[in-house]
């Protein structure tokens, strides 16, 4: 069903592409709306996280306005290309595979992902070098949010593993509590915020080292939008940049986490 | 049920499209079930197939599928149709609004319109002979005999209809519609209480097709007071 959706999406894109782009408008950005702390909808109404003070940032420096338009996660790279909104802020990470069919802006956060486990079971999983031992894995039950970085970085590298795809990272969250799968992959800064410091999370660990490997993680999470803008990919990347030296970003980090989300060189 | 508090207006506002919703996709799955009838019941050929067509794609295909191919598809291919007009036109947008209540009743008008097929094919044959017997033109006879015997054979099946409309509108979630399941989300990330967040969801739904179950039996009752007691 996807595979048919993504290659309609293509399709339609390039008949998008090949037009005339009209005069500028409000940009619309994209995100999910239900990510907390990086960007979700407080009991007021109102959007607020991390994702969502770098869209202000922004805002302010390029001197638009910002629409925001919540969407699924799944659906979010063909909204984007069928023209729903213009910008994605939505801790996307900026990967190889995404980038043949988006264009994304320097990055404004890490792109990170660790295995989270029950406190009871002794697990094996990783070397002391930080890599995965992959017979370890075998038959080990994992949910993972679908069209993720964690999904394809267990599809190319664990392939023993049984993996359970879900819609939002709120499911895998669940699933994880219930039983019903032995290990997660996520976000580390989330899941520690939002799961392992809470009671519910209290039975459960990290079960491995965080990783990166930037082909799967990419460089970090970046602004996406459609191919070819490559006047607006400027402005938003001087707009970064401009966050990053003015310590901006790092101070919307710190409203959540004792410690910034970026390298200081991405300012360079 | 502390968690609860600040999000009640949320979750009123998303009853509200909820609400919204299953009554535009009401209005049109009638109309859409009462055209695929007639193109089904219709002497042409080419209307038959049409409303043959009909029934077997959208009673064939999962709504959700339905539902992403509208939002979607019908964006892209709305533009390029507009842009052949005017090239300057950048996108024609569907607003999910609009893409899933359309959706949601061409997938349950389809099933309406067996509905209503079966329906009018029960009318008593021998009403329709005393009515022309009477010297009822063929349009007075559709009015006064056909729908009126129609619509009470039509009522049980589309009471069913309208518990899976209601309970579809449940699905627009996915394209970005702020409705009660899409609140409940946005709730359970910032509270860490999913199971609160779905039960309040699953009244709202229980509410809804409450409403509606008194609603049909209701009418069901108006509409057979002449003959209880005549079968």
């Amino acid at each position: 069903m996807k595979f048919l959706l993504i290659k309609s999406m293509a399709i339609g894109a390039v008949a998008l592409f090949s037009t005339v782009n009209a005069s500028a408008e409000t940009l619309r950005v994209g995100m999910e709306c239900t990510y907390a702390p990086f960007n979700y909808k407080t009991a007021e109404g109102e959007l607020a996280g991390y994702d969502v003070d770098v869209a202000k940032g922004v805002a302010a420096i390029i001197g638009e306005e910002f629409e925001y338009v919540c969407q699924e996660w799944d659906g979010m790279i063909p909204a984007l290309l069928a023209n729903k909104f213009d910008l994605i802020i939505a801790s996307m990470s900026i990967t190889e595979k995404r980038m043949k069919k988006i264009d994304f802006s320097g990055p404004y956060r890490f792109s990170t992902g660790q295995v989270v486990g029950s406190k009871k079971t002794e697990m094996n999983l990783f070397d002391a070098d930080g890599n995965p031992i992959a017979d370890n894995f075998d038959g080990l039950k994992v949910g993972l949010e679908r069209a993720t970085t964690y999904a394809s970085w267990f599809a190319d590298k664990l392939p023993g593993a049984d993996v359970v795809l879900y819609d939002s990272s709120e499911s895998v969250y669940l699933d994880l509590q219930n039983g019903r799968v032995d290990l997660i992959m996520t976000n580390p800064m989330k899941a520690h915020l939002k799961f392992l410091s809470k009671d519910d999370g209290a039975g459960f660990e990290f079960k491995g080292p965080v990783v990166d490997e930037e082909k799967y993680f990419g460089i970090g999470v970046g602004i996406g939008m459609r191919q070819g803008q490559d006047e607006l990919k400027e402005k938003l990347n001087s707009a970064l940049k401009e966050m990053i030296n003015s310590g901006d970003l790092e101070s919307y980090a710190k409203k959540i986490f004792p410690f910034k989300l970026h390298k200081d060189e991405w300012g360079q | 049920m502390e968690v609860l508090n600040g999000w009640w207006d949320d979750y009123f506002w998303g009853a509200l499209i909820v609400a919204k919703v299953f009554t535009a996709s009401l209005s049109l799955m009638v109309l859409f079930g009462l055209i695929g009838a007639g193109a089904k019941l219709s002497e042409n050929r080419v209307a038959q197939k049409i409303g043959g067509a009909y029934t077997v794609i959208f009673r064939g295909t999962p709504e959700i599928l339905v539902i992403l191919l509208l939002y979607y598809g019908s964006a892209i291919v709305l533009t390029s149709i507009v842009q052949v007009f005017n090239p300057d036109v950048r996108f024609v947008d569907v607003p999910p609004f609009w893409a899933g209540t359309i959706a949601i009743a061409l997938i349950v008008g389809s099933y309406a319109t067996e509905t209503f097929r079966g329906a009018f094919l029960g009318v008593n044959p021998g009403s329709v002979e005393a009515a022309r017997a009477l010297g009822m033109s063929p349009l007075q006879t559709f009015i006064y005999i056909r729908i009126p015997e129609m619509w009470r054979i039509a009522l049980p099946p589309f009471g069913n209809h309208m518990l899976s409309l209601i309970k579809d509108t449940a699905l627009i979630s996915i394209i970005g519609l702020n409705e009660t399941l899409f609140v409940a989300k946005q709730a359970i990330t910032v509270t860490g209480k999913p199971f609160t967040m779905y039960i309040v969801v699953g009244l709202i739904y229980l509410g809804f097709s409450t409403i509606i179950t008194l609603a049909i039996m209701g009418v069901e009752k108006y509409g057979n007071r002449t003959t209880v007691g005549a079968r």
